[in-house]
């Protein structure tokens, strides 16, 4: 019986139609189990749907078939609105081009996601601060994220994630734009937060993620889950 | 909080789409301060035409003479009168029962495009709310009184323009402005009194004795006589032989009445009248009136309440397809609109998008753009709405001034209540429509499709 913050994915099969209306499969009957703290690395080339597959899992995309349970609920049939409820709730997105929220300052994009889903904590502003803190962005917090760096941006999307202590984070190509000092910095942000318990879904090429203990890796080109 | 970032989102993307923005709540707006101008203008012509009319229920002219000539004449002093009739004719429609007071006037000449109209004192007594000046000697119930034959009494406005004051003295033309051939009378009158405003054509007029009337026209028949006669060096040096025969051509009515008496040796003591102006006991006598002093072939008559609803329901007719007019306009302009927020809805995918994917739900996005598009309808009626009623106020001296219309700035008309009801209504339709098309645009994977 797996955890109640396990994931367990069922049976997932995602298939697009090409521009010349022929069907190709991204996955196909993909089941496996992912406790809580553990770490999936999704590898495989560029277009082999890594993003999608992610997506599925965070069920903003409904799969043709097969289920993604999260604490024992499907999340691939619950309604639009439970869907939202569940990503503010559980997911932490961190992407490859940062998506901060250009009309929100620094620390506003920090807690927006929850303050969007109702349920901000009382003391929000001193703990987004503390999250700005941990990546070194405290001093930017009252800026708009237009005048930020690449890597100062990407700072700020890893400490919306802090703030928001997600069971799940989804982090797709997190240092792909970085520079060293940067990535090292996403790098052991992630890790920290998976060794306090939170499941971290990988995709990166970065060399820099290639010593990091995974638990599956699913090759999204081949089809192979390890 | 929720929804202050909500709001915070939208006038974020409102202040980064200005130039759209601005067109879009200025094009709202200037459809609006239209509206507002119409209606205002509108109300203003008939709260003066009301008022005027409520006077004097009843107008007899000269046989021929339209009732919109009638009223436009006596009351409004914007017509030139049809004819004239013999003062005695007032004295005999005094003395019917069913009459309660008579005000003879006669059109007479004018004083820089201002009217001159003879009246009797009554007659001021009747529209009068006092004066703003009077010369300390006159009797303010008997103005024309006495040796005051060549008193004038001046419109409020009329004093205003033209800086006229008690004791000042002038001269009319004989003749409309603009006309080639009116002409300086060398009667001098006297500004005797300046009137307190009546919000209606009174303000735009000056009034004189009816003997002062006559003794101009029998002055200036006598002079036409001589230059008739003489043929040659009259007082009007600029007016050439043919101008002069022109000039009679206009007047031939009124001389031809004038001659007839000099033939005949008959002067009378009294003169020519252009109208009576009546008030009867009751409505009934006003209808039985018109009907009798219709159809005796010699005089035309008018009830001034039906004319004048009968100018209004004109007016009305044009206000309302300007109102139309203003109506297309804003739907065209929410359309355009509604267009532009499209465009910035499809620009904006992937902003959304990605707040789907931070856990924003459809909801509080399609209300971001409701709200947008929510908050540009009521922006553009709200300022056009004020903006267009302030502009009125501000320019309201001017147009009291230049136009004599009496503006009420801040009365809100029907065409213009029901066009902030159109808008908004336009505007929480074409809001709610976007709102479901974004509500219904599964975003992450419109984003992956690119």
């Amino acid at each position: 019986m797996a955890g109640s913050d396990t994931v367990s994915v069922k049976n997932l099969t995602k298939s697009f139609f090409d521009p010349n209306g022929k069907k190709a499969i991204i996955f196909e009957n993909v089941t496996f189990n992912l406790p809580a703290g553990a770490v999936l690395r999704l590898s495989g080339a560029s277009g082999s749907g890594k993003t999608t597959f992610m997506n599925v899992l965070s069920a903003l995309t409904k799969p043709d078939s097969g289920s993604v349970f999260f604490g024992g609920t499907d999340v691939t049939r619950l309604k639009e609105g439970e869907k939202d409820r569940f990503r503010a709730e559980n997911i932490g997105y961190i992407f490859q081009t940062f998506n901060l929220l250009s009309p929100f300052s620094v620390i506003e994009n920090v807690y927006a996601p929850l303050a969007f889903a109702g349920r901000l904590p009382q003391d929000f502003k001193e703990k987004a601060l503390i999250s700005l803190q941990k990546v070194g962005m405290e001093s930017f917090a009252a800026q708009k994220p237009y005048h930020l760096s690449v890597g100062q941006k990407q700072r700020v999307a890893i400490a919306r994630v802090l703030f928001a202590d997600p069971k799940i984070i989804l982090a797709d190509e997190p240092t792909a734009s970085l520079d060293k000092n940067s990535s090292e910095l996403v790098k052991n942000t992630l890790l920290e937060l998976n060794k306090n318990g939170t499941t971290l879904v990988l995709t990166s090429h970065d060399p820099i993620f290639d010593d990091i203990r995974h638990d599956i890796d699913f090759n999204l080109e081949t089809g192979a889950l390890s | 909080m929720k929804y202050v970032f909500i709001l915070k989102a939208v006038f974020h993307s409102i202040s980064h789409r200005k130039f759209s923005v601005f067109t879009s709540i200025f094009a709202i707006s200037a459809a609006f301060a239209f509206l507002a101008a119409i209606g205002c203008v509108s109300f203003g012509l008939a709260a003066t035409a009301v008022n005027s009319s409520l006077s004097f229920p009843l107008v007899v002219g000269p046989a021929g003479a339209s009732d919109t000539t009638l009223v436009m004449s006596t009351l409004f002093n914007t017509d030139k009168p049809a004819g004239t009739l013999d003062y005695e004719f007032a004295e005999k429609l005094a003395s019917d029962e069913r009459v309660s007071a008579v005000f003879p006037i006669a059109r007479s000449d004018s004083y820089q495009g201002v009217p001159i109209t003879g009246v009797e004192s009554a007659y001021i007594n009747e529209i009068s709310k006092g004066f703003w000046d009077i010369d300390p000697m006159i009797d303010a119930k008997d103005i024309f009184g006495g040796k005051n034959s060549d008193c004038a009494v001046i419109g409020a406005k009329a004093a205003m323009r033209y800086d006229m004051s008690v004791w000042d003295t002038f001269f009319g033309s004989h003749g409309t402005v603009g006309d080639e051939d009116a002409h300086v009378h060398d009667f001098k009158y006297k500004v005797c009194a300046i009137l307190k405003p009546l919000n209606g054509p009174e303000d735009f007029a000056i009034f004189t004795s009816l003997k002062s009337v006559w003794e101009i026209h029998r002055h200036g028949h006598h002079q036409h006589h001589h230059e008739d006669a003489e043929d040659e060096e009259h007082d009007h040096e600029h007016h050439e032989a043919e101008d002069e025969e022109h000039d009679h051509e206009h007047h031939e009515a009124e001389h031809e009445e004038h001659e007839h008496h000099h033939e005949h040796g008959e002067e009378s003591a009294y003169g020519k009248i252009t109208a009576v102006l009546v008030k009867t006991k009751n409505p009934v006598f006003t209808a039985a009136l018109e009907r009798e002093y219709s159809e005796n072939g010699f005089t035309s008559a008018t009830d001034t309440g039906r004319t004048v609803r009968k100018l209004l329901t004109y007016m009305n007719k044009a206000e309302k397809a300007a109102g139309f007019f203003s109506y297309g306009t804003l739907f065209l302009v929410m359309i355009l609109v509604f267009v532009t927020i499209l465009t910035s809805i499809n620009e904006r995918k992937r902003e959304m998008a990605l707040m789907r994917t931070l856990g924003i739900g459809r909801f509080p996005i399609s209300l971001m753009i409701f709200l947008e598009l929510f908050i540009i309808s009521i922006a553009g009626i709200v300022i056009g709405t004020l903006g267009g009623h302030a502009l009125l106020a501000f320019c309201k001296p001017a147009i009291d001034f230049e136009l004599g219309i009496n503006l009420e700035p801040f009365f809100f008309t029907e065409v213009e209540i029901r066009g902030i009801i159109l808008t908004l209504a336009a505007g929480i339709f074409l809001s709610t429509a976007a709102m479901i098309k974004i509500y219904r645009t599964n975003l992450v994977e419109e984003i992956a499709r690119e």
